[in-house]
């Protein structure tokens, strides 16, 4: 379960200030799928970020039980000149996992074959985008946090991130930020919207998409 | 404790990986830590050698140099290091278990524990060189200087770090405002051996304390009356004060960048 209590988040800008999160109230379940809503800038990103703890806020309280990924699907914490395996071996250090099983593990899931034992900088984003989710998906978490799942590699692919998230529902909950309605329904049952500083919270993705689109 | 682990995790991983991304790119490896310093080491002992100089209070000329010269390059590597340890690896800020100064004293420890060797083995080639026997006079007080040098370093790396990102001229400031100290800080003579007045102006200088220390628990011949080791220790807790505080002042506007 993850709980804010009256967070707000701002951003300076040219002249006055960007309001992300505006005194939101809201509690995320545990073992279940939400999606979160919102155009572009409305500061889906930002909202993960709070919720991984990679990110403070103004002011406001952020609880959390149990353990929370890194924001996935973004590729910003590979170091380029590094192979695919040490980075892998890196991030399962820092989580104190066995390395060796995690390195298996991400492996076979990211199907890069001998790219695996290339450097980083050498990968599309889509192959970028395959390890990370191996990657996470290789360790133990009580919430995943997936940053547009709808920019990750091609349908085979996906229905295989599919198959892994359905596998750990229940157990894991499942946070996803994506503009896309369709995305999220396709992983979560429940779904909030951010709009203007304020997140509002749906117990049906049809429910939230209406409030999108309106 | 459990928060203690995690950071020793963390430092340790990052630690490995700085070791791979800065060592592990060309053939030659960790021998490139090495070529620096003996570059160093050597250009100025061609120097002493064709002056006909010798070192100090009885210092062998070679070891007198890398006592010096060691422990200089490692606070200067430290500040440079420390100073951009945070903008080179923001995006490892994005896994929540990194801190910023996770980051900092990773770099740190392994400039720490490189200098350490290449301390070693400078000096075990400067007694074969020399003929001489090998031997520190107290090891501790090696490591301790070595440690100050490194401490001084990060101290003042994270303030210019935290300092590079309201100035942006401060970045290229630095190498210029640090270049004085390689003539102030005892590399080349010991201080005892100077005039009473510039003793006085150059004992404000911590790094010359830092370097005298690692000098008189190295050689059995030498030691200076007039360093201590609580005045760099205090100039390394002030520095590293100001520059924890600036590196929080900094957490918060890193994202905006």
């Amino acid at each position: 379960m993850i709980q804010f209590d009256q967070v707000t988040k701002t951003y300076p800008k040219r002249n006055g200030l960007n309001v992300v999160l505006d005194a939101v109230d809201v509690t995320f379940p545990s073992g279940v799928g939400v999606g979160i809503l919102g155009k572009n800038g409305a500061g889906k990103s930002t909202l993960l970020r709070l919720i991984a703890g990679v990110e403070h806020p103004d002011s406001g309280r952020i609880v959390r039980e149990g353990t929370v990924s890194w924001p996935i699907g973004f590729s910003g914490g590979f170091a380029g000149s590094l192979t695919g395996e040490e980075n892998c071996r890196f991030v399962a250090r820092i989580y104190g996992a066995d390395v060796d099983e995690v390195v298996g593990f991400a492996m076979d899931f990211a199907e890069l074959g001998e790219y695996f034992e290339m450097p980083v900088k050498t990968y599309s984003s889509g192959m970028r985008a395959r390890l990370a989710f191996g990657l996470s998906m290789a360790l133990d978490f009580d919430a995943y946090l997936v940053d547009e799942v709808t920019a990750v590699g091609d349908s085979a692919f996906k229905a295989k991130c599919k198959a892994a998230f359905a596998q750990r529902s229940g157990r894991s909950s499942i946070i996803i930020v994506s503009h896309d309605p369709g995305t999220i329904r396709s992983y979560c049952t429940q779904c909030a919207v951010l709009k203007d500083g304020k997140l509002v919270y749906f117990d049906s993705v049809d429910a939230a998409e209406k409030e999108y689109q309106a | 404790m459990r928060a203690l682990f995690i950071t020793w995790q963390v430092i340790y991983a990052v630690l490995l990986r700085e070791t791979k991304t800065r060592y592990g790119q060309s053939q030659l490896g960790y021998v490139w830590a090495l070529i620096e310093p003996t570059l160093w080491v050597g250009t100025f002992a061609g120097m002493y050698w064709f002056l006909g100089r010798q070192g100090p209070s009885g210092m062998p000329m070679f070891e007198f140099l890398v006592s010096g010269i060691v422990p200089f390059a490692l606070f200067i590597e430290s500040v440079s290091r420390s100073a951009t340890a945070i903008g080179a690896n923001q995006g490892l800020l994005y896994y929540p278990h990194v801190r910023p100064l996770d980051l900092v004293v990773a770099r740190v420890l392994l400039e720490y524990a490189t200098k350490v060797v290449v301390f070693a083995l400078l000096m075990i080639a400067a007694a074969c060189l020399q003929g001489t026997p090998l031997r520190a006079d107290q090891p501790l007080k090696v490591f301790l200087g070595l440690v100050l040098a490194s401490g001084l370093g990060m101290g003042l790396g994270l303030i210019l770090c935290g300092l590079g990102l309201f100035f942006s001229v401060v970045e290229r400031l630095q190498s210029t405002l640090l270049r004085p100290l390689f003539w102030l800080s005892g590399l080349f003579y010991s201080i005892d051996e100077l005039p009473s007045a510039a003793q006085k102006v150059l004992l404000l200088n911590p790094l010359l304390h830092v370097i005298e220390i690692v000098r008189s628990g190295w050689f059995v011949t030498h030691e200076s009356r007039l360093v201590t080791i609580w005045y760099p220790l205090l100039w390394t807790t002030i520095l590293l004060f100001f520059g924890l505080t600036f590196e929080r002042v900094a957490r918060r506007r890193l994202h905006h960048l």
